[in-house]
């Protein structure tokens, strides 16, 4: 029992209700358990007839009145629920563990058991339930013990198949394999590890079949093939209330609402077990990108500034309140250059360009700052200042972007071309044969070999690679000014990478109209190629910036400097760092909520000092003002240069 | 793309086999006499005679495996020969029948989803807003409702309160056109309502799926209109396991338009195949099973032709 690893052995102690699970649990255990206390609760029998006061209104005596015949009408619906959940959880059980020991058998033998299990269900599936559960009544007969064996074998498939699936899934889980190789026998790995693991979605399983059991049970008893008369249920109780419902309403609703309220219990018990078991399945989150925040007043910007960003604030909406995420980032992006936005993974770097496109995720918001983009028909606009529909025009034709990984960032159901084509329309009025000899254009220009021929294609039937260049070439159908990278490399592998920069630098030359690129990466071996400028980003700052060639051979910020010791100095495996950890410094950045005071670098800062505890240093800017770096010590660095 | 039809349509006719196979066996593997078992009412047990020629007419004093290539081959010619209680063509009940719950489930099955597509989508996009609120709480109290209550409920409101439709009952179109209709309106409402709690659920889910992939960022970046990111990269996108839900649903709702057309009346199969449980008259019931059986099938083979369709990349697996 030692050898057993923790995840397994707190799987199996019971775990505690979680405050979601109260009010189902309790709303369902009511539920089941008053039928059962008939007795306790009415004095009545609830096949006693009594002619006399046939749908008699409720009184003192009978709190829900009498029925057609003059039974009374309380005992009825609670008997009927006994025998209603009876039927139902007893089939239910059998079905759970018959299936379940199926779906243990199929996952454990394998071969001919598997093909079996997971077949099974296909084929009864094959039978709408109802009808086959009418196929068997009219070879047995109605009554309860026909409906208990119907309904276990109509509902022990589906047990099977999750049994398995679920057996095979957990069997595969490292704690599993470690308690085998540790010799741990089979049946107890079954018994201790497995079936504690598949406890919750055959639970869940469970309580479905519970109620889908009721359902037809009910309808079964109502089409007077079910439960026998005078037997009570609540299917024969809506079946004989029907032909009086006219002077006797309530001999229809009593039976109604006592059906639908137990299989609501049952569905909504079921719901927060699902929840409980898998909380990514009802993940919230609205994906509706926040709009940028008009800017507070209107920039003169040089004439080859592209985009600016001013003091931009980005706040995570939190439950517990508002965390900065991004704080005070600046930049400039002119044309014909190609700024690189370097740091970890969590810097921040995405986030700005993502706020640059107006696609910021709905929990971000920009709290402070002002974005300015220039517009092919002249002048800078404040993307804070544009509607929705004025962004949607921006978007893809004035700024444009490539994301990381171009497995996923093309629809799969759609074909390449037909993908740039509605790039194409959405912004320029053309027939679509047009569109299309363009769009196959912008391909050979990517290098696509046999153009034409992939513009019919779907993204699947090419390499990622192949999907990168698709991106890049969408990204330029509307010839935009400025081109965001979010790390278009690091998704590739590495021959494919240097084909991509390649590519890149290529198509920077070519342009016409002198575009700008927004390159990032934390890769500096690929900045050191590509960049004109540099601008590190650590824990959602802005800590470095200036002229490429400077800033990496001359770090002022000693993050800068840890970030290019970190780089593989064999060029060998330039392009393969992937670098994510750095190696010359320990430590991971902070969290957007716990972030140090002063410096936000210092824990991690080999030379830090008293004084940078004590105030978040500014950016200093050297004396020509072309570098900048956000260090206590920068201004000496920046002197001795 | 043929490949993939030929091993769907293959896989499908396998299946009917299996249905077919076991609808017969069941007769086989049931312990005593069948023809016994299906006279005896009641515990009362029927006469040698009678027991006789049953046995004859159904053909079981001959050995099970001609039994069984017999039944095989009637069935493929829709010959399910005669109802053991007042010896009528079972196929012929079943033409006369099958059109009229086809058209209820055909009428249920549109109205559910242009219903609930679209309400799934708007609660998809907009999920843990008020519609989605709304919309969703309002959905599990309809899922718990089983039809026949439903239905049961709407004939007291609409038909004993408010008197505004019928309570149940068939003219044929030819007849009575409007009447028709306003008949039809109840059943294919429940059928309907029952329907859509499932494909909300559906849609709602594979929309609130689909709006996080990489891809709807793809689009948006390209400027395209709210509108057509919605439509083109979310809900097509969506469409595909909602389809393959709608597919078995109908399959299940064959099944459970039983219940509805008792509820209201609807001279439907139902009828036929309650009269002919409750008189045990096994041919009937068989012929019946095997024929919805065989609609699910091809139901649910034209589904995955249109999902495929739908999705390059299912034909390729």
């Amino acid at each position: 029992m030692t050898a057993l690893p923790l995840a397994a052995r707190r799987s199996r102690r019971l775990p505690k209700l979680p405050k979601r699970m109260i009010l189902p649990a309790v709303l369902l255990a009511l539920l089941i358990v008053t039928p059962f206390a008939a007795p306790l609760l009415t004095p009545y029998d609830p096949v006693q007839i009594s002619v006399r006061d046939r749908l008699a209104a409720p009184s003192w005596e009978h709190w829900l009145g009498q029925d057609e015949f003059g039974r009374d009408r309380l005992a009825r619906v609670l008997y009927g629920g006994q025998v209603s959940l009876t039927v139902a959880f007893v089939a239910t059980s059998i079905a759970c563990v018959i299936g379940t020991l199926f779906g243990l058998i199929g996952a454990y033998f394998r071969g001919p058991f598997e093909f079996v299990t997971t077949r099974l269900a296909d084929v009864v599936l094959c039978f709408p339930p109802i009808l086959l559960a009418l196929l068997v009544v009219t070879l047995f007969g109605p009554g309860a013990d026909t409906l208990v064996a119907v309904l276990s074998i109509l509902y022990f498939p589906a047990f099977a198949r999750i049994a398995f699936s679920e057996a095979l899934r957990v069997s595969a889980l490292d704690f599993v394999e470690a308690s085998r190789a540790l010799g741990t026998p089979s049946h107890r790995i079954v018994l201790k590890t497995i079936l504690p693991n598949i406890a919750g979605p055959v639970s869940v399983q469970y309580s479905l079949t519970a109620a889908a059991a009721i359902t037809i049970e009910s309808g079964l008893s109502f089409l007077g093939l079910g439960v026998v008369p005078p037997a009570p249920s609540w299917g024969q109780m809506i079946r004989g209330a029907r032909a009086f419902m006219n002077q006797d309403p309530l001999g229809i609703l009593i039976p109604c609402v006592a059906l639908t309220l137990t299989i609501y219990a049952i569905n909504f018990f079921c719901d927060r077990l699902r929840d409980t078991l898998d909380p990514k399945g009802n993940a919230g989150g609205k994906d509706v990108t926040s709009v940028p925040a008009p800017g507070r007043a209107p920039v003169q910007e040089e004439a080859d500034v592209i985009a600016s960003v001013r003091d931009l604030r980005l706040e995570l909406r939190h439950p517990k309140g508002a965390v900065d995420v991004i704080e005070d980032v600046s930049l400039t992006l002119r044309a014909n250059q190609c700024t690189a936005l370097v740091g970890e993974s969590g810097s921040g770097k995405s986030l700005t360009s993502l706020a640059i496109m107006g696609l910021l995720p709905g929990a971000i918001r920009q709290a402070d700052g002002a974005l300015h983009l220039r517009r092919k028909q002249g002048g800078m606009v404040d993307l804070g200042a544009l509607g929705p529909k004025a962004l949607e025009d921006v978007r893809g034709n004035d700024v444009a972007m490539i994301f990381q990984e171009p497995m996923t960032s093309l629809n799969p159901i759609h074909k390449v071309g037909a993908q740039m084509v509605e790039a194409i329309l959405s912004h320029r009025k053309m027939p679509r044969a047009e569109a299309r000899s363009r769009a196959i254009a912008l391909l050979e220009l990517v290098g696509i070999n046999e153009a034409a021929r992939r513009f019919d294609g779907y993204p699947h039937e090419m390499s990622g690679g192949m999907r990168q260049r698709v991106m890049i070439a969408m990204a330029l159908t509307c010839e935009p000014r400025l081109l965001i990278a979010d790390e278009p490399t690091t998704a590739l592998d590495v021959t494919i990478q240097a084909e991509i920069i390649e590519l890149l630098q290529k198509l920077r030359q070519d342009y016409a109209d002198g575009l700008s690129l927004l390159f990032i990466s934390h890769n500096l071996g690929i900045v050191s190629e590509i960049a004109d400028r540099v601008v590190v980003m650590y824990s959602g700052q802005v800590v470095e910036e200036g002229p490429a060639q400077q800033v990496l051979t001359d770090p002022h910020h000693p993050y800068t400097r840890a970030l290019m010791e970190s780089m593989p100095s064999a060029h060998a495996d330039l392009h393969s760092a992937r670098g994510d950890r750095l190696q010359a410094i320990s430590g991971t950045p902070p969290l957007p909520d716990a972030r140090p005071s002063g410096c936000s670098f210092r824990d991690r800062c080999p030379m830090a000092l008293p004084a940078c505890a004590e105030a978040r240093p500014p950016l200093f800017a050297s004396a020509d003002g072309s570098r900048a770096a956000r260090c206590i010590r920068a201004p000496e660095a920046q002197e001795a240069a | 793309m043929l490949a993939f039809l030929l091993r769907r349509v293959a896989t499908a006719l396998a299946m009917l086999l299996v249905v077919g196979t076991i609808i017969f066996s069941m007769l086989a593997i049931v312990p005593g006499d069948p023809a016994e078992l299906l006279l005896s009412t009641g515990g009362g047990s029927a006469s040698e005679e009678a027991i006789r020629n049953l046995r004859l007419e159904m053909g079981l004093d001959r050995p099970l495996l001609q039994q069984y290539l017999t039944f095989l081959g009637d069935s493929l010619r829709f010959d399910f020969g005669t109802s053991i209680v007042d010896g009528s063509s079972i196929a012929e009940a079943i033409a006369l029948r099958l059109p009229r719950t086809l058209e209820i489930i055909a009428a249920g099955a549109v109205l559910a989803l242009l219903l609930s597509i679209p309400a799934g989508t708007l609660a998809g996009l907009r999920a843990g807003g008020r519609f989605d609120g709304i919309t969703s709480g309002l959905n599990a109290l309809l899922t718990s409702i089983p039809g026949f209550v439903l239905g049961t409920l709407f004939i007291y409101v609409f038909a004993q309160v408010l008197g505004v439709l019928p309570a149940g009952g068939y003219v044929a179109f030819a007849e009575d056109p409007a009447q028709h209709l306003q008949m039809l309106i109840l059943p294919a409402v429940t059928v309907a309502l029952h329907l859509s709690t499932i494909i909300f659920r559906m849609t709602r889910a594979s929309v609130l799926e689909m709006r996080g992939h990489d891809w709807v960022r793809t689009a948006t970046a390209k400027g395209l209109s709210r509108g057509l990111v919605v439509r083109r990269h979310i809900l097509r996108n969506a469409l595909g396991p909602v389809i393959t839900v709608v597919g078995l649903q109908l399959g299940i709702l064959l099944g459970s338009t039983v219940l509805v057309e008792f509820v209201y009346n609807w001279p439907g199969l139902s009828g036929l195949l309650v009269t002919a449980v409750e008189q045990r008259d096994y041919p009937t019931v068989r012929a019946i099973i095997l024929t919805v059986a065989a609609i699910f099938i091809g139901i649910n083979l034209v589904i995955d032709i249109l999902y495929s369709l739908l999705d390059p990349r299912i034909a390729l697996q």
